[in-house]
């Protein structure tokens, strides 16, 4: 019973995702875009998955949807909230884990949790591009650089740091490019750009008052300027899962094990009966 | 003589009076250094005025990075100087609404037009005239055309995102569903006077109530302001300029005190 196969699927705003787990061990996993259909996307990204292993989809015993758009996953049994889900599953991964931060392309979130991987609280901001995926995929196409390679061409940078002063996209934007025409360098101004994402990062992160170990998951957790500049904010290192993107389909696979062994442990005591 | 300077974050101001009678002005784009702007602002005054020394009469600078500026005599803050410009041409202001490029600034003064309060928002660009700008290049239509948009029987579609950011691409999924531009227009212009009006109250506004800055051109714009705020709001004529014109108003120093100088 413990070793049937469970999925998990997390719905965000720019990707979704979904993981496949049989007891523990990630069978397989995929990454897709969300379009403006959650329920198509959802359905894309398990499609991938099951594809990508090799599985046929009468297979799968047990699905949670998460994200914010799970609410419109057609085959899922139950949903969580994705905070649940990041927060077990970086505690999964790192059972040391007592801080997740999920930075993903439209907010960021600093959670904490117990030793078990229980959410205890969290901060988030939603409401503000500053400091979220947005941030970076605007300043990244203003200064035509691709979204996955600002955090390594920003490293290679070793001057004096431009400062940019505005915490507003809307307004960091012209202020980039007048940096850009009084000759700043691109890498530097990336640079600028990581430290600023970490900066928001940071104030969250005190808001929750983060404890070690810290994790980041979500996307922006690929991008190295900004992981390195958090650590060097916040005095700590932070651990980044081998796929930082899966972190939430991974916490609902597993929220989809312990309701699946939970619901067979309570039939075989109901037959017992 | 004296000369006011307003540095705002897209376009100088400069407004030179003689005897309380605005004798030139200029409106330029900003463009380099702050300290270099004011003078040029100064030069392209002087070009105007035919006879006029090299040196700058009495001037008072306002707005960004006016303390960079060593020549000037006085450096009063925008709220002081859009009170004292907007009293120039409405008498009875008590309140003053200032719709900049990169902010939003409400001030309340005594009937002497001396500031006693002020709300200002100049850290998020939600509701400032560069995402008005931003969002009439996104709809393909000139910033005057926005203003001039006719409200009355077009439903606005509603502004989820508070953010600017965030509001573009939610306007970019309404263009897409194909949602008609002048609902997408009255849906800015309700997020975003909704904005201003939270800021308004803030201080709690007494009548007269005067908006200036460039965004106040905006007719449709101050039409669904006055709706939120069940007020009249009057607009001087070359509201952009009140804040150069209140400069130069301070720099006679005829009744209003100065901060900062």
């Amino acid at each position: 019973m413990a070793h049937e196969l469970v999925c998990g699927v997390d719905v965000g705003s720019l990707t979704s995702e979904a993981v496949l787990l049989k007891g523990d061990e990630i069978v397989s996993y995929s990454i897709v875009r969300t379009t403006h259909d959650s329920g198509e996307s959802a359905k894309a990204a398990l499609e991938k998955a099951l594809a990508l292993g090799g599985i046929p989809e009468k297979e799968i015993s047990f699905v949670v949807a998460t994200g914010y758009g799970r609410v419109i996953v057609p085959f899922a049994q139950k949903n969580v909230s994705e905070i649940s889900c990041h927060a077990k599953g970086a505690h999964f991964i790192f059972p040391s884990a007592r801080t997740v931060l999920d930075m993903g392309g439209q907010d960021c979130k600093a959670i904490r949790c117990d030793a078990t991987g229980r959410l205890a609280s969290f901060v988030m901001n939603d409401k503000c591009a500053a400091g979220t995926g947005r941030a970076i995929e605007v300043i990244a196409s203003l200064l035509g650089v691709p979204l996955e390679e600002v955090g390594a061409i920003s490293q290679r940078f070793t001057g004096e740091v431009p400062r940019i002063s505005n915490v507003c996209v809307l307004f960091a934007k012209s202020e980039i490019l007048s940096l850009m025409r009084e000759g700043a360098p691109v890498e530097g101004l990336l640079l600028a750009l990581c430290q600023a994402v970490a900066d928001r990062a940071s104030v969250l992160l005190k808001r929750v008052e983060v404890e070690k170990d810290l994790v980041i998951t979500g996307g922006i957790a690929k991008n190295s300027g900004v992981v390195r500049a958090i650590g060097e904010k916040l005095g700590i290192d932070p651990l980044i899962p081998p796929e930082p993107q899966i972190i939430g389909a991974l916490g609902a696979a597993l929220f989809a094990r312990e309701l699946l062994s939970r619901r067979a442990r309570s039939s075989h005591l109901a037959s017992t009966q | 003589m004296t000369l006011g300077i307003d540095i705002g974050h897209e376009n100088v101001k400069a407004v030179l009076m003689e005897d309380d009678l605005v004798t030139a002005k200029v409106v330029f784009r900003a463009a380099g250094g702050v300290s270099r702007t004011a003078w040029e602002a100064w030069e392209r005054i002087r070009a105007l005025l035919p006879g006029v020394g090299e040196d700058p009469p009495r001037t008072f600078v306002t707005g960004v990075g006016r303390d960079a500026i060593p020549w000037c005599q006085g450096r009063p803050t925008e709220m002081s100087c859009h009170l004292a410009g907007a009293k120039y041409w409405i008498e009875s202001v008590r309140t003053v609404i200032d719709l900049g490029a990169e902010g939003i600034k409400v001030s309340k003064g005594d009937p002497s037009a001396r500031l006693m309060g002020f709300v200002l928002n100049d850290r998020c660009g939600a509701g400032t005239g560069i995402f008005l700008e931003t969002v009439a290049e996104m709809l393909g239509i000139s910033l005057e055309a926005f203003g001039e948009q006719q409200l009355m029987s077009i439903p606005p579609i509603p502004l989820t995102s508070t953010c600017a950011v965030f509001a573009e691409s939610e306007i970019v999924g309404q263009i897409h569903r194909g949602v008609p531009r002048e609902m997408i227009i009255s849906g800015v212009l309700e997020a975003v006077a909704g904005r201003v009006a939270s800021l308004v109250k803030a201080v709690g506004p007494e009548r007269d109530v005067v908006a200036t800055g460039g965004v106040s051109r905006n007719k449709a714009l101050i039409h669904v302001l006055e709706r939120h705020l069940g007020i009249p709001i009057m607009v001087p004529p070359e509201p952009q300029l009140m804040g150069a014109l209140g400069a130069a108003l301070l720099a006679s120093g005829l009744e209003v005190t100065v901060n900062g100088s």
